[in-house]
């Protein structure tokens, strides 16, 4: 079982046990939101440091209206995407779309096979690491907070900084954006399995 | 419900997310159309992917080390507003 969340009296207080649990509980949510954006282990590293040394300098500036957990991922979310925007702009994928840009599905083919059996290859982990890396950051930050950490939808958009309704709008959009990209692999890879003798 | 308003409502679906009116709707056109189900099942199975895939945490020889630096520059912070 996880240890429970320190107190923000106990942090204030610059307790070093109550600061070993809020990293134990918080820095591999916060390196994953700052790797799935930069797709770097050494800048989310570094996001990561950014984060916890940000928050427990300014505990004052916590209200305590969200959870220190969203907290954390707000100054992340922030750190990420300063610097994001300090790259070069042909490695940036594009800005989101515009409302109701949503593409028609184009690939209508089964997979026909397990996620296990799709991972098992280099080939298709490549794909899916090229598939999330186009997807532009806004609707990559959303879908990594709902989908893979499974932040409820108020939780993310607390930490993203947006309303609710914008939190579906996006995680809508990346999901059927990864999906199409996946199923130009994945739905090719099962036509061709199925010719197979 | 038409393929279109069924793509419209594909995560709420997903999430469970619809009224029991709608929920309903979606089920009686999933039912009968095979690309929308098709549309459906790869959706689940992509969030499945990324679920399993992308839950690496820090790696475990950087762990401490960024926890040393953090308590590192933690300390510093201190002092250095201690002192002023």
């Amino acid at each position: 079982m996880p240890p429970p969340t320190p107190s923000i009296e106990s942090l204030r207080a610059g307790d070093p046990q109550a600061l070993a649990a809020l990293f134990d509980i918080h820095a591999d949510r916060v390196y994953r939101l700052a790797f799935g954006l930069l797709r770097e282990r050494q800048a989310a590293e570094d996001v990561v440091q950014e984060t916890f040394l940000s928050a427990l300098t300014h505990l004052d500036q916590f209200q305590g209206r969200s959870s220190l957990g969203t907290w954390l991922y707000r100054v992340a979310y922030n750190a990420s995407l300063t610097r994001l925007r300090e790259r070069p702009s042909e490695l940036l994928p594009p800005d989101e779309p515009e409302a109701g840009e949503v593409a028609l599905p184009r690939s209508l083919v089964e997979w026909g096979e397990t996620p296990e059996e799709m991972l098992l290859d280099a080939e298709g982990r490549r794909h899916l690491e090229a598939a999330i890396s186009a997807l532009p950051e806004t609707l990559r930050a959303a879908f990594i907070l709902r989908d893979v950490e499974e932040l409820s939808t108020p939780e993310t958009a607390e930490s993203l900084g947006i309303s609710e309704g914008a939190v579906k709008v996006r995680l809508h959009r990346a999901r059927l954006m990864l999906r199409e990209h996946l199923a130009e692999y994945f739905g090719a890879r099962a036509a061709q399995k199925e010719g197979e003798p | 419900m038409n393929c279109e308003d069924l793509l419209r409502y594909l995560s709420d679906y997903i999430d469970n997310g619809l009224s029991e009116k709608l929920r309903a709707d979606a089920e009686e056109h999933l039912a009968t159309c095979r690309n929308c189900q098709v549309v459906l099942d790869t959706t689940r199975q992509t969030i499945v992917l990324y679920r399993e895939t992308q839950r690496e945490g820090i790696p475990v020889d950087r762990r401490s080390a960024l926890f040393g630096q953090l308590e590192k520059a933690l300390a510093a912070r201190r002092s250095g507003r201690g002192l002023s």
